[in-house]
């Protein structure tokens, strides 16, 4: 369609009567990359995913795909999963990728075609001819992947697709999230496993309370966070540390300490005090994880 | 359509419409709901049918056995028994004792005893009226020659007073009332049972939230025709087979030709559920829109369904007097006018301006209740959990 193959999502609001569920939210996904969306309940994240879908309509701004406005006919190139799965219990696999497909506009054999490489991919080529119902919980949530990826979408936009999956199933769900990133479309999902996140997604956005207080690269959100150091000295009195301004003792584990830095405090420092007391055994700097940037960045939004 | 309709690959992607539609045909078709419910109605029509074609054949002809003198007034008896609509047959009773004693058991219906100036009737418990006066007629013409008028004397005397009808009875007769009483049920019985097909399966799709997936790549006005016109294919095919059914049952039995069991009129029937069917569904269709779960189905039909148990009431009420008040009326109102009008039009004559104003009537409420439930679809189709309120839902106003 576009040669600029960049999802927009443009200045959105919504709200239900009092509640704000969104607010002026803004961020873009560009082809390739895997977006992490994250965010605690009810943040905003189901809301912001329905409306680029068009299951919703915001009151204020627009979403786009190539710089232009999303229609019905661009809508449909979506691949979604909905955070309520939803598909039919008693339809045989098969006959149900493939009848989604045809709606997204395969041809009939194009979509029975596509529904079996995909089924085959994710291990339930075997179960193609069973009904829905007769999955576990698991399996569904395949087939659920499956039909938002069935018609070969240029976006894919996926609600919590690892909630209540087994480890090999996370890992093929992110190989296959992956491979579509690679080949040039855009992922946008969202997930409460942040150490997943992490791994995984080339970008993260930090939605709270419908507007996005965070957004970039995880070591672009690492970036403005606190500088952290583990250091053991075994031989040190308790408050040996006391001398040292701007650091604070986060976590004690025997004699090792986890101390936080504030902004611009030299680590040296802090290393040069535990040296004047005895031998050190360990010094280690700390990358946060993303789920330490999350809870500091919610903080911040909150205070 | 052919090979592609069907399904068996395809070489161009076919509109939305069509494969919802597809897929409620082939969801259903494969249902055993289906299969049962299609033998069950067929067997239904065909064991009414055989029923009807015993009960017609019990019109058996009275038989009138004749002794002695009485015997010479055999063939007077037999035209004038014809001329006031009696069927029967006469024999010659040699002895009057064994005639008696057949009567008693049954075998013989009348005896005739005596001369055929003065004769007497002996039965075992009544006489029908039409063969008593027939007899009486006999007798009278045998005493009119005994006093010697000649033949052609005697029957200008006892010609009958020609009758003449102001009002004559109409020619659709019991046995139409009671097949148009049948097809009644029978249509309201569809038309119970594809409406709540397709409110369960709109029902089913907010609850499974496939709604979300669908309304992502389909319009909301299209899903509910794809759906609507699905289902109605189905409803057509079974009442087409149970159609069918009576048709041959009727060709078989060779029951005397009821007119309400006619080709066209069965052409007739169809259409009148096809306008039904259109009503029922997408005023169901509006409805359920309101709710998320199955178990709330039910209470938000339940308006409907009332329209619905009060058409077949008024269905027994309208019967008796097709023409009445009552029943011309009700007919011609959309939400009875489905049952009620095939079932007039089955049991008299209607006026063709009824038929057309009725039809005319429920093609603008459906156009009406389409717009509605479109409007609702938007609306409410993705507000699952609470219930919806009716007008929340119309005036489009909050959204969850």
């Amino acid at each position: 369609m576009s040669t600029d193959r960049r999802l927009e999502i443009d200045g959105i609001s919504k709200r239900y009567g009092e509640t704000v569920a969104v607010q002026d939210l803004s961020f873009d996904v560009h082809a390739g990359e895997l977006f992490g969306f994250v965010g605690r309940n009810g943040a905003g994240k189901t809301t912001t995913m329905r409306i680029v879908l068009g299951v919703l309509t915001p009151d204020k701004g627009e979403v786009r795909w190539g710089g232009v406005p999303l229609d019905f006919a661009t809508r449909r190139r979506i691949g979604y999963m909905p955070e309520e799965r939803g598909l039919y219990p008693k339809m045989r696999l098969i006959e149900q990728l493939a009848y989604l497909g045809e709606l997204h506009g395969m041809t009939g054999s194009d979509a029975r075609v596509s529904a079996l490489r995909w089924l085959d991919r994710f291990g339930l080529k075997d179960r193609a001819n069973d009904d829905l119902q007769a999955l576990s919980l698991g399996n569904q949530q395949r087939v659920q992947l499956a039909a938002a990826l069935v018609f070969g979408p240029d976006v894919l936009v996926l609600d919590e697709p690892f909630a209540g999956l087994d480890p090999v199933a996370v890992d093929v769900m992110a190989d296959v999230l992956r491979e579509r990133a690679d080949a040039r479309v855009p992922v946008i999902f969202s997930s409460h496993e942040l150490e997943l996140v992490e791994r995984i997604c080339d970008r993260v956005g930090i939605i709270d309370r419908g507007k996005m207080v965070a957004c970039g690269t995880v070591d672009e959100l690492r970036a403005g966070g606190q500088e952290r150091r583990w250091i053991d000295v075994p031989g040190a009195p308790s408050d040996w540390e006391a001398g040292v301004p701007g650091v604070r003792l986060v976590q004690a584990d025997g004699t090792r300490r986890l101390f936080e830095l504030d902004p611009g405090v030299d680590d040296q420092a802090l290393l040069q005090a535990g040296l004047k007391t005895g031998p050190v055994r360990e010094f280690e700097r700390v990358e946060p994880t993303l789920g330490e940037i999350f809870r500091t960045v919610i903080e911040g939004a909150a205070a | 359509m052919n090979a592609r309709f069907l399904g068996l690959g395809g070489t161009r992607p076919l509109p939305a419409i069509v494969l919802v539609a597809r897929r409620e045909v082939r969801m259903r078709l494969r249902s055993r709901v289906f299969l049962g419910g299609t033998i069950v109605m067929a067997v239904l029509v065909v064991v009414g049918i055989a029923a009807a074609s015993l009960l017609a054949g019990k019109t058996n002809p009275v038989r009138v056995g004749f002794s002695g003198g009485s015997q010479a007034l055999e063939p007077t008896f037999a035209a004038s028994a014809a001329a006031l609509g009696g069927n029967v047959t006469v024999s010659d009773i040699a002895d009057v004792t064994a005639g008696k004693a057949q009567v008693t058991a049954g075998t013989l219906d009348v005896l005739v005893i005596g001369t055929s100036t003065s004769p007497t009737a002996v039965a075992k418990d009544a006489i029908p009226s039409n063969i008593e006066s027939a007899l009486s007629l006999a007798a009278e013409a045998a005493r009119l020659t005994d006093a010697g008028l000649t033949p052609a004397a005697v029957k200008s005397a006892m010609a009958l007073v020609p009758v003449q009808l102001l009002q004559p009875p109409n020619p659709k007769d019991t046995q139409n009332v009671l097949a148009s009483l049948a097809l009644g049920i029978l249509l309201w019985i569809a038309l119970g049972q594809y409406g709540n097909m397709v409110a369960q399966g709109v029902v089913e799709e907010k609850a499974t939230r496939i709604m979300e997936i669908l309304l992502a790549t389909i319009q909301p006005s299209r899903l509910l025709a794809g759906k609507v016109i699905g289902i109605g294919l189905v409803g057509l095919l079974q009442l087409t087979i149970v159609g069918a059914a009576a048709l041959v049952a009727v060709h078989v039995t060779n029951v005397a030709p009821i007119p309400a069991l006619g080709v066209a009129s069965i052409l007739g029937d169809i259409f009148w559920f096809l306008l039904g069917f259109l009503f029922y569904a997408t005023a169901y269709a509006a409805v359920v829109f309101l709710v998320s779960r199955q178990e709330e189905v039910q209470s938000a039909v339940a308006p409907i369904s009332i329209l619905q148990i009060a058409g077949y009431l008024l269905m027994y009420a309208a019967l008796p007097n097709p023409n009445g008040p009552l029943a011309t009326v009700c007919s011609l109102l959309p939400p009875f006018a489905p049952i009620l009008m095939p079932v007039r039009m089955a049991a008299t004559d209607v006026p063709f301006w009824q038929v057309g104003l009725a039809a005319g009537l429920i093609l603008a409420s459906i156009v009406g209740l389409t717009w509605l439930a479109g409007r609702m679809y938007t609306n409410a189709a993705m507000r699952i959990g609470a219930r919806v309120r009716f007008m929340d839902a119309f005036r489009g106003s909050a959204r969850t």
